[in-house]
């Protein structure tokens, strides 16, 4: 690390008026050119801030966290409360969302203080099945309060969908854990993931660490679901089941834990695959619906070459060999597939069987997971970011990160 | 929803020791499920998130094994005799387990044992994408909610027995009878009364006087029967679920013997103890987790034949993520590796269950796996029977 050079605060605050000016002109331009996709990309935005900062605490810190979209849930449902406040209910509507998201990222963020103090003395899988757990009891706890809707859901009023705003969060979400590696206090979060002792050894405030990583994840969670409150106009707590805080892992771990630009990356893809799908249509303009027997037979034939790759990645070493080998597994996907959709249709009641594209989208994460696990287990991109220093000259020796 | 604490005053107490009895017959299924949670993790060290879906699995064998044989609910087995029955429950329930040990093994085998040498992060995402698989590719191919249970027709156990605790004492089910009377009495009055009335509605101001005095005859009759329902103390105990109970006992026992008094046992017991130095004393380790990982199935399977069989719950691939969780919460409350302590953890896990339903907050069942959970994991990590060491990974 070196010192701050003379062009540092010319440059830092150049990007930030970039930033700012690239968030205000996407708005102008997506409104213009693509209104239908307006909410859509609000939406995405959100998603990649709840990776970024499930990044932190998952991949960053190395504390395992499961119960990422319950602090989007408190964020949102403080929003939807206090914006029926008439302190609140009379501010024009961008400001209105500015304080709303200023205020459930705090109300998240005193939640994440209590959940990350267990993490002082559990760790690995115990903590993951408390969050877990700590993400049940508040939906159940939301579920069952009259006065927060309940069961039914709260209208949230009134509708606000500022893209803005939201790319606006989505960069400081990104900017804060980029730069907060760049610093000491960043070094810290890197050193308890690495290893806990020798970081207390080196005098690294393990505790506080994990406090402030659990802390600035939830308030991050909590700010998208204030922002997603008012897009919506709607919640309930079926807006925030287990499997979301599932998806956001998925894009974590898909991406690389540990990887910001990587968790970005794989939110956005993971949010617009099912989105995209949900738009195809045949030839008639119905929703394009798949044969039960071929789903069911690709799945089948994706998971055998799964397992067969893991099997070439051990068993194989000849580069030429393994490469070989890969490409004939995985070519061998599709006549696998026709087969086991043959073999099942011997079935009628399998042959009749189709369903909508959209609703495989579960089943799809789950088999990347699982792929993605047995076959790359620090996700696509590993510790590495994205960035210019890929186009860089690298110096002789420096390397970024290192795979894990 | 209730609003702030219930008042001591206005639980029921003569229903406590019923509840106390279904918590229990409830715990038994959990205990069931727990066992395999804390055999899985004594040796792997690793939290089976697929176990609820083998249990999900196990209820969609055992009633497809019914719909086979003809147990549905219209074609009924009509004129099947009991031990025709009998032999049926049994080939459900063999059915259920065998297949729900072949599953477990097949998960283990494509999905953990991979994993065997990677952190165990890892493996836990692997297993939470297991779970997630099994639930929503079964959504697309499993019939929602089929019609369960053949409980009513031809279940060889069905009725009930009745233990009565304590009788209501004679003058309160002498008010009780004098209540009714002065009721039928009033009664008949209106009845009478309703008859000279243009309509129901627009009564008379004599018919309005009678009608209120039948309604106050009508409160202390119900004042009356609920002094009567609180003196009066019973537990019902559906046959079904005492059948249940006893298997459920019955097959822990069984496991208790495997794993105590066999060779098979012993070499369980020490890859649970240490993985790595028993398997350089010679002890097949593989073998051992397959074998761990076939009972463990195999049992949630037994469960998920009688809960289905038994209670007749309706499915979904999705039922087995609440008991899935309900167990594991069980495994760690009676200390996660110990069998004896699976098996109280889940009857304690059942009443815990049962006594927040009793305590009026039914809407909170769900949540008190996970209040438990986080109490034990920050006060006693190692839970009732396990050691009180806090783990160092």
């Amino acid at each position: 690390m070196t010192g701050i050079s003379n062009s540092f605060w010319p440059v830092r605050l150049a990007s930030v008026v970039g930033v700012v000016a690239l968030c205000f002109a996407l708005d102008r331009v997506v409104l213009a050119a693509a209104p239908a996709q307006y909410r859509l990309l609000i939406l995405a935005s959100l998603f990649v801030i709840l990776a970024v900062s499930l990044n932190l605490i998952n991949g960053i810190t190395g504390q395992f966290s499961i119960g990422h979209a319950a602090f989007a849930m408190i964020g949102a449902y403080t929003a939807g409360t206090l914006s029926k406040n008439p302190t609140f209910a009379n501010m024009p509507p961008a400001q209105l969302l500015a304080v709303m998201t200023l205020i459930g990222a705090l109300t998240a963020a005193t939640f994440g203080f209590i959940v990350g103090l267990p993490s002082l003395r559990l760790r690995g899988d115990y903590l993951a099945i408390v969050t877990l757990g700590f993400g049940e009891i508040i939906r159940i706890v939301t579920n069952a309060t009259e006065s927060l809707g309940g069961s039914y859901g709260m209208p949230v009023a009134p509708k606000v969908q500022l893209l803005w705003w939201s790319l606006l969060m989505m960069a400081v979400c990104i900017a804060l854990c980029r730069n907060l590696l760049k610093t000491t206090h960043g070094l810290t979060f890197l050193a308890v993931r690495e290893d806990e002792v020798a970081g207390l050894a080196m005098g690294v405030n393990v505790t506080m660490t994990k406090v402030v990583a659990f802390v600035i994840g939830a308030a991050f969670a909590g700010a998208a679901g204030a922002i997603l409150a008012h897009t919506e106009a709607f919640i309930s707590p079926r807006t925030f089941p287990m499997e979301m805080s599932f998806i956001i892992l998925t894009m974590v771990v898909l991406g690389g834990t540990g990887s910001i630009t990587g968790s970005a990356l794989a939110a956005v893809v993971l949010f617009a695959i099912p989105e995209y799908l949900r738009t195809l249509t045949d030839a008639q303009g119905k929703a394009y619906e798949m044969n039960a027997g071929l789903f069911m037979g690709v799945l089948i034939g994706i998971m055998i070459a799964v397992a067969a790759s893991k099997w070439i990645q051990t068993n194989v070493h000849e580069k030429g060999k393994k490469l070989g080998f890969y490409a004939g597994a995985w070519l061998a996907v599709i006549p696998l597939g026709f087969l086991f959709q043959t073999i099942l249709h011997l079935s009628p009641t399998l042959k009749q069987l189709s369903f909508g594209i959209d609703i495989l989208r579960y089943a799809v994460f789950a088999v990347v997971l699982i792929a993605l696990m047995l076959l790359r287990p620090q996700g696509i991109f590993g510790h590495h970011e994205i960035g210019w220093h890929w186009f860089r000259k690298r110096p002789a020796g420096a390397t970024e990160g290192g795979a894990a | 929803m209730m609003s702030g604490l219930p008042l001591w005053a206005d639980l029921s107490f003569s229903v406590l020791p019923q509840q106390l009895v279904n918590g229990l017959l409830l715990g038994a299924i959990y205990a069931l499920i727990a066992l395999g949670y804390t055999m899985v993790y004594g040796v792997l060290r690793l939290i089976n998130f697929a176990h609820g879906e083998v249990y999900m699995l196990g209820g969609y064998v055992a009633l497809f094994i019914s719909w086979q044989f003809g147990f549905t609910q219209d074609a009924l087995m009509q004129n099947s005799t009991r031990e025709g029955s009998l032999l049926l429950l049994g080939l459900m329930l063999i059915a259920s387990m065998l297949i729900c040990g072949f599953i477990g093994l097949l998960i283990e085998f494509l999905a953990y044992r991979p994993m065997r040498n990677q952190p165990r992060i890892a493996a836990l995402i692997t297993a939470i994408g297991v779970s997630l698989l099994l639930q929503y590719a079964g959504a697309l191919f499993l019939p929602n909610s089929p019609p369960p249970s053949i409980s009513e027709k031809v279940n060889p156990y069905r009725g009930e027995w009745r233990i009565t605790l304590s009788q209501p004492s004679g003058e309160s089910v002498a008010a009780l009878a004098a209540a009714k009377a002065t009721l039928d009495q009033r009664t008949r009055e209106f009845d009478e009364q309703i008859k000279q009335e243009r309509s129901k509605f627009d009564l008379s101001p004599a018919g309005v006087a009678i009608r209120d005095q039948k309604n106050q005859a009508d409160q202390e009759f119900n004042r009356a029967q609920t002094i009567v329902n609180g003196q009066k103390s019973e537990i019902v105990l559906p046959r079904g679920q005492v059948v249940m109970f006893i298997t459920s006992i019955l097959l822990m026992l069984g496991l208790n013997l495997l794993v105590n008094f066999t060779k098979m046992g012993r070499a369980m017991r020490a890859a649970s103890h240490d993985f790595d130095t028993a398997s350089l004393m010679g002890i097949n380790v593989n073998k051992v987790v397959t074998l761990t990982f076939f009972i463990g199935s195999a049992l949630a399977g037994a469960g998920a034949m009688m809960n289905t069989t038994f209670l007749g719950t309706p499915m979904t691939t999705f039922s087995g993520v609440q008991p899935g969780v309900k167990a594991f919460v069980a495994a760690v409350l009676g200390g996660i590796g110990s069998i004896p302590g699976a098996v109280l953890g889940g009857l304690l896990m059942g009443m815990a269950e049962t006594l927040v339903v009793w305590l009026g907050y039914g809407s909170y069942r769900d949540a008190v796996a996970f209040v438990i959970l986080i109490l034990v994991l920050l006060f006693r990590p190692g839970g009732i029977m396990g050691s009180a060491a806090v783990e160092k990974v």
